[in-house]
């Protein structure tokens, strides 16, 4: 309990109390009640708009569509089947996550900016839908919903402990999701989509998740929000000016963050009020919300809650010395470690080819370049196998036929024996398949311990509620970084680390998925030579655990004194195989890189 | 008969469509910018060209260089003071400034103009031409011309013009068009400054077709993006394709179950891209060395 003496713990609860109390403490105040229930209900859209848009950072500009669908949800069924609304709130959450997944599936199945437009398409068009439906929803004129079954003497309090209940499951949700694999997943496609799918991540599945999960508050506080109003017409169920102020209020108080939205949703609603009360009609409050959006986008883009809690921290600081890193000690640091971290997933059951990894007659054309031009050849199970060729050759385009990021024209991909031509990218990672990029791409504003928690092996409900750093992973994310020797940087931002150190953590991350063959694309490019050599080390040592690994290299040193079989690719075409031996002294491969009369200098490493 | 004169009003339609969404797919290709204020632009120059028409009495297709220039410099003044800032913190964030953009100037219109409806109308406004049985109302016949005649001089000037080069070469490859001494802030800000106009253009032509009040431009923006999309992004030909598709879609639509017209737009969209994520035009990028 001692975690509940923490300021960032006990401010919220307290505050949190206090509203709990607040019509106990203060009878009679019936319109004080009316503008906390706003409060609360900003808060409650805000904090679901953050678990799509915040987190995995995909803008909703049409969310309160939601809130409309909650609306109708009440107003039709309770007259449908003669009952109350607010029994109807689970439904009304319901119905708002189905519309959600069927939206998703359309826009988000690929990262494209598709989303943000059609979520204001979507509300545009249920304001349409509404409108012209009548006999369901009495077209724009509205259904009238019948009042709450309790005293008038009670006046909003029972309204006021609703939505307060509502507000708190929707914390909780978000705490939850926050705290989950689900989260951590959310955040690493906000950082960097394609990558996140290379480890593993379905990306389709937690962005339609995400989404359906941040509708569902909006669809509860909807029939609610229906009843309180006692009346639903099309234009205020639908209205774009809801939308507007949730993402204000959740960009004022802190986008990603928990408390952030719900700050922001009680600062916006009370300056919403206090704009109607003063400044008057419609008209104004847009322009003072479009201005106020405009500096917050300009002047305030993290929020409150990032801005003040980085100053305190900064003010924490002051006076830390920033640790001096010893660069020779990682690159000599001990490889003796226990290597069962890094052993590679045993052969599936029945699949015992030779080949780990085989292509067959891929062509890959970009117009009307053909930039891999039928290449066939196969990487044989526990060897090292090096992929050379001069720029231009088709190496990095074949790879990405390879790991996903493209479909080959023609021709397919074999792992295991197993067709993975056309699977997805994420599946690959699951099947065993891993890959590094030439240019580091780690989720730069997560610490190397969470880059390292990160990849998924499989998706499965299970793995998506689980705790953020449950299970077994931490450990063996721990003595993965103890075997390359970066154990010190766990708790750096990658951001922090040298793009050597960064090439070290993304072989890291990598290995936690356990692959049975490791894709390596340029990993000596842009980094020093101690750290080449550790990193030849490092292959060699992960290549006698068990794992396979297939290199694209221009070091040509390096790779003839890595790999056991040497693949060269000249205009999109596989020139000659064979061992480095017979590469070195090939006339053709000499010819390829240097042009004729020149002669390849002897290996040096 | 009936059939012809539906397609032709649908072309016509698609043609202002097509004009008014290669605005924002051109600022969306060189800047990555979702422009949300393009309708809000378009509502700004169609209110002020009634504001003209309306004390000078003046013909109001005299005024598209007007407010082709207005909303251009308008355009750039907003990249160079508020976007440029803003960019670097990507497109999740300048959606939402173009989103504050259009709320300002909607409160802004509101302000001096009212919510109320508001029609340019002409001498000809009334007038039809007649073709046989094919009846096309002048507003709508002007219009769609006109908007086919900007969009085929602006998508001339991309294609064979110096700057148009520039524009197209820093939209592919920011960095590369700058070793080659293309400045990508001068770009971006002509790129904006272009679209920008195609909407004051744009704002004379709708004036005489339809009337307009300042919440309009949600309706407006909801279409643009719509067509934008089912294009793919930032591919003006695309955009024209899915301009003139929509605009015969809807034309149908209006004359056979009118009250379901926007529905059918929408639905269109939202069917095709169930096939084509990427929309018509729209292709997948390189991504490993992001």
């Amino acid at each position: 309990m001692q975690k509940l003496r923490e300021p960032r713990v006990l401010v919220p609860l307290l505050l949190l109390l206090l509203l709990a109390l607040f019509p106990v403490l203060l009878p009679d105040s019936t319109y004080e009640e009316s503008v906390i229930i706003a409060c609360f209900l900003l808060a409650i859209m805000a904090s679901g708009w953050n678990l799509i848009s915040g987190l995995a950072g995909y803008v909703s500009l049409g969310h309160s569509v939601y809130l409309g669908i909650g609306m109708y949800t009440g107003a039709i069924l309770s007259k449908a089947w003669g009952i109350e609304p607010m029994y109807l709130m689970p439904l009304g959450g319901i119905f708002a996550a189905i519309v959600a997944i069927g939206v998703g599936a359309i826009v988000l199945r690929s990262r494209s900016h598709a989303f943000v437009i059609i979520t204001i398409a979507v509300l545009w068009s249920m304001q349409l839908l509404a409108q012209v439906a009548k006999p369901i929803t009495g077209g724009a004129d509205g259904i009238v919903v019948p009042p709450p079954p309790w005293a008038k003497e009670f006046g909003n309090i029972p309204y006021y402990y609703m939505f307060f209940t509502v507000l708190l499951l929707t914390i909780l949700l978000a705490w939850f999701v926050m705290n989950s694999r689900l989260g951590a997943g959310l955040v690493a496609i906000r950082n960097d989509e394609g990558k996140a799918a290379s480890i593993g991540i379905n990306t389709t599945l937690y962005k339609i998740t995400a989404y359906a999960l941040s509708a569902i508050p909006f669809g509860v506080a909807g029939v609610l929000y229906g009843q309180y109003l006692s009346f639903v017409n099309p234009i205020g169920a639908f209205g774009i000016l809801t939308s507007v102020i949730l993402v204000l209020a959740a960009l004022v108080g802190g986008r990603g963050t928990l408390w952030g939205p719900v700050i922001g949703g009680f600062i916006i609603a009370f300056a919403n009020e206090f704009a109607t009360v003063s400044a008057g009609g419609v008209s104004a409050r847009v322009l003072i919300m479009g201005i106020v959006l405009i500096l917050v986008v300009m002047f305030l883009p993290a929020g409150l809650l990032p801005t003040i809690s980085a100053a305190i921290k900064r003010r924490r600081e002051k006076g830390d010395t920033v640790k001096f890193i010893d660069q020779t000690a990682i690159a000599n640091s001990s490889t003796e470690v226990d290597t069962s971290a890094i052993k590679a997933r045993a052969r599936k059951s029945g699949t015992d080819t030779d080949n780990i990894l085989e292509v067959k007659d891929i062509v890959k054309t970009f117009g009307g370049v053909r930039a891999v031009d039928g290449v066939s050849l196969t990487v044989e199970r526990g060897t090292i196998t090096g992929l050379i060729g001069p720029n231009g050759s088709g190496k990095t385009t074949l790879f990405n036929c390879m790991t996903g990021t493209f479909t080959p024209t023609s021709g397919s991909v074999l792992l295991d024996g197993e067709n993975i031509t056309k699977d997805r990218v994420w599946t690959r990672a699951h099947e065993g398949l891993g890959r590094t990029f030439q240019i580091t791409r780690l989720f730069k504003s997560m610490t190397v311990l969470d880059n390292l928690v990160a990849p998924l092996e499989q998706t499965s409900a299970k793995q998506m509620v689980a705790g953020r750093y449950s299970g077994e992973e931490v450990d063996r994310a721990r003595e993965i970084l103890d075997f390359m020797g970066l154990a010190q940087f766990e708790k750096q931002n990658a951001a922090a680390l040298s793009f050597g150190q960064q090439k070290l953590v993304e072989l890291a991350q990598v290995l936690m998925l356990r692959p049975s063959i490791i894709l390596l694309d340029e990993p000596a490019s842009g980094i020093n030579p101690t750290l080449i050599e550790k990193l030849a080390n490092v292959i060699r040592r992960l290549n006698e655990a068990g794992t396979t690994v297939l290199i694209v290299e221009h070091n040509i040193p390096l790779v003839l004194s890595l790999c056991s079989k040497v693949h060269v690719l000249a205009a999109g075409q596989v020139l000659t195989s064979g061992t480095p031996e017979e590469i070195r002294n090939d006339p053709l491969v000499i010819e390829a890189y240097l042009g004729p009369d020149h002669l390849l200098e002897a290996p040096s490493v | 008969m009936q059939i012809v004169q539906v397609l032709a009003y649908g072309i016509l339609l698609g043609g202002i469509y097509a004009l008014l969404a290669s605005g924002v797919t051109l600022i969306f290709g060189v800047l990555d910018v979702v422009n949300v204020a393009q309708g809000a632009f378009l509502v700004f120059s169609a209110l002020f060209t009634w504001q003209i028409w309306d004390m000078f009495g003046m013909e109001p297709l005299l005024l598209i260089p007007v407010m082709g220039a207005m909303m251009g410099i308008i355009g750039w003044a907003i990249y160079r003071g508020m976007l440029i800032r803003v960019a670097p913190q990507g497109p999740g964030m300048t959606v939402l400034l173009m989103f504050g953009v259009a709320l300002t100037m909607e409160g802004i219109l509101n302000l001096a103009f009212g919510n109320k409806f508001k029609s340019v109308t002409p001498a000809y406004f009334t007038e039809s031409l007649k073709l046989g049985e094919i009846v096309l109302p002048y507003p709508q016949l002007i219009s769609g011309v006109l908007a086919i005649v900007v969009l085929g001089a602006i998508y001339a000037y991309l294609r064979f013009s110096w700057a148009g080069r520039a524009l197209r070469a820093s939209s592919q490859n920011r960095d590369g068009a700058a070793l080659v001494g293309i400045s990508h802030k001068k770009a971006a800000g002509f790129a904006f400054a272009i679209g920008a106009a195609t909407a004051g253009v744009g704002g004379v032509l709708l004036a005489i077709m339809y009337p307009i009040f300042p919440a309009t431009h949600y309706e407006w923006i909801a279409r643009l993006l719509g067509v934008v999309v089912l294009g793919g992004f930032g591919s003006i030909p695309g955009a024209i394709i899915a301009a003139l598709l929509l605009g015969t879609m809807e034309s149908f639509a209006s004359t056979f179950v009118p009250q379901w017209a926007p529905l059918f737009f929408y639905g269109t969209i939202l069917l095709i891209l169930v096939f084509r994520p990427q929309g018509i035009m729209g292709s997948k990028t390189r991504e490993d060395v992001a």
